[in-house]
């Protein structure tokens, strides 16, 4: 049985992702299950999906924690430790980064093969969103090596069909579907079939607080939660050109997140760190003071 | 309007009260609403939030408040309410909170809450003539859970939990409750509709609101990236077109004397705003279905022209 875990943030079709490659798989003559666990539904939040993949009837369920192969969506999850997208991957598997370099792979995991494509970059080319459930589905089918091209193409069309996309998108994503897996190596996968997980439960290790620490760090720490860093969301990042800039206020006041402020030559700064990149300012600003480019980050 | 600090959007109080880094979508159409009722209490307030979306906005253990939240169950929040303004109450007489420092109570809570569940909770409230404020954030269905139908999904529109469109053309085939005038019928001090997108009369309404002492009601427009399927960066855009295509009436009720804020000169055909979001999608693909999108002006149309005629208002309506 072949297990593959697909990491990726809400909105960038994590589910429908591991759905296509169920349904490619079960085309292919295997038996093949899918499903996705998300907590509340909101865009940006670490999302993770599951799909096995077998020639002998499943008899697993639920969350995989030793996947063979690992597709990681957005790089920036690679460093978020509610993810944890590489934890549990076996030895000689395979982890699939959307990145836009290169990078090698992180400490510790000297013994997967990691294979890093842009598809964001490409989907933002051919279908004008960032929205990559069928590329990362064809990069995943393509790196499981049993799944031909024909069968993602056409789960990648039957399972869009089913939202109800308009036919030019869903050409759109066939065709970027078919473009990736064409470049997308199939790397020699070579994992054990997995013994039973034996998990090491370390005892809780309880450190003594004092009441004080508790109050004040804890509990009552006003407005903290700008140490969550929300700012790895972006896709796109607003960027205020000062000449223009008048210091209307515009933008200041329609931004859901309160992160833009202004500077002490009246000019809106934004902050970074916690900028989940909708863009309302770009949309709103009177003065088209407000650029966007393509966030690239570079994994650290 | 007579005396107001709020003329423009330049009289924006700059202090923030809520931090950034919360985990809510982007593009998210109500925290610029909690964002300016804060401001508008100066951050003295004590919220009190029933299930919802907003149950997120404060995970342990982080939290974007200086000020105090409570969560409660989803038919409570006014209970929540009551309890807490009782217990200021009794610890300003008995001298415990010196009474400048008392705070306001704020019923923060979705459609969901204000429609449905908690309905008979906040008619309660009313009645009693609670002290406190109620803010909806009215995006028109459970969107926390994947956006299924409410009491406050408008007609038309596709929600999880209607039929799929392809079986049933319309979406959803009831029409939104007029919780204003739910509301309006218990002749509080002050109920309101506002929206993200017209902030100068949002914050002028919480001001007029605070003159008077008792239930205080606020309906806010709220879209819904995730559940409305448009962009992110569309949310305040979209408030905009439903004020100006007259979808969402900007209104004032004292003492159930109904006043209309702001009346568009003339309405915008409201397919533009259908056309700005995917759950309205169905009325345009793969065939335009002309009778729901004509029944939808019509019902507008409808509205306005009553309004205008007991308001004497200056709009032009094309004649029925």
């Amino acid at each position: 049985m072949l297990k593959i875990r697909f990491h990726g943030r809400g909105g960038q079709g994590v589910k429908t992702s591991s759905r296509i490659l169920g349904r490619a798989a079960f085309l292919d003559g295997f038996i093949a299950q899918d499903s996705p666990i998300y907590g509340a539904e909101r865009r940006g939040a670490p999302v993770v999906s599951f799909t096995r993949i077998s020639k002998t009837p499943i008899t697993e369920r639920g969350f995989i924690f030793d996947p063979d192969i690992v597709i990681v969506m957005d790089e920036t999850l690679l460093n978020d430790w509610l993810a944890r997208p590489l934890e549990g991957v076996k030895k000689g598997g395979a982890v699939f980064v959307n990145a836009v370099s290169g990078f090698p792979p992180p400490a510790g995991h000297d013994d997967k093969v990691f294979i890093t494509y842009d598809l964001t970059g490409m989907a933002l080319e051919i279908i004008g969103k960032p929205i990559i459930s069928s590329p990362a589905a064809a990069a995943a089918a393509k790196i499981t090596g049993l799944i031909s091209k024909s069968s993602i193409l056409e789960a990648t069309a039957e399972e869009l069909a089913e939202l109800d996309l308009k036919d030019e998108l869903l050409e759109k994503n066939i065709q970027l579907a078919a473009e990736v897996y064409d470049v997308i190596p199939t790397p020699a996968i070579n994992t054990q079939e997995s013994e039973p997980i034996t998990r090491e439960v370390s005892p809780l290790e309880y450190e003594p607080v004092t009441h004080e620490e508790v109050i004040h760090l804890d509990i009552s720490n006003l407005g903290n939660s700008a140490l969550r860093r929300t700012g790895n969301w972006r896709i796109f990042k607003p960027i205020v050109d000062p000449q223009k800039c008048t210091g209307c206020l515009v933008c200041i006041i329609y931004c859901p997140d309160s992160c833009i402020t202004l500077d002490e030559n009246n000019k809106a700064v934004i902050d970074y760190d916690n900028c989940k990149g909708c863009m309302i300012c770009l949309r709103e600003c009177p003065l088209r003071a407000i650029s966007s480019v393509r966030e690239v980050r570079v994994y650290a | 309007m007579s005396e107001t600090r709020y003329k423009t959007l330049r009289d924006v109080p700059l202090q923030e009260y809520l931090a950034p880094g919360n985990p809510l979508c982007a593009g998210c159409g109500a925290t610029p609403v909690l964002r300016m009722f804060l401001k508008a209490l100066e951050g003295r307030a004590v919220f009190v939030n029933a299930a919802g979306c907003f149950t997120l906005l404060h995970v342990y253990p982080y939290t974007p408040f200086k000020s105090s939240w409570m969560y409660t169950a989803f038919a409570s929040a006014p209970a929540g309410a009551q309890g807490i303004r009782d217990a200021l109450d009794i610890l300003i007489e008995k001298g415990k909170v010196p009474p400048e420092e008392d705070v306001k109570v704020v019923c923060f809570t979705g459609d969901g809450a204000a429609y449905d569940i908690g309905l008979q909770s906040t008619s309660g409230a009313i009645e009693r003539g609670l002290d406190f404020y109620y803010l909806v954030y009215d995006n028109e269905a459970y969107s926390n859970t994947g956006f299924q139908k409410s009491g406050a999904t408008p007609y038309a529109a596709a929600t999880a939990t209607t039929l799929p469109t392809k079986l049933q053309k319309e979406g959803h085939t009831g029409s939104k409750k007029d919780l204003f005038e739910i509301w309006r019928s218990h002749k509080p001090p002050y109920v309101a509709t506002i929206a993200p997108s017209h902030i100068v009369d949002m914050l002028r309404k919480i001001e007029k609101a605070s003159k008077y002492r008792g239930p205080k009601l606020f309906i806010s427009f709220t879209p819904c990236p995730t559940g409305w399927y448009h962009d992110t960066s569309e949310s305040i855009r979209i408030s905009k077109l439903a004020v100006e295509c007259g979808v969402w009436p900007l209104k004032e009720a004292i003492f159930g004397e109904v006043k209309h804020t702001y009346v568009p000169r003339v309405l915008k055909p409201v397919e533009e705003y259908l056309k700005t979001q995917g759950r309205y999608k169905h009325l345009f693909h793969p065939q335009r279905q002309e009778h729901i999108i004509k029944t939808i002006q019509e019902n507008i149309y409808q509205y306005w022209r009553r309004v205008a005629e007991t308001e004497k208002l200056d709009i032009i309506i094309p004649p029925a």
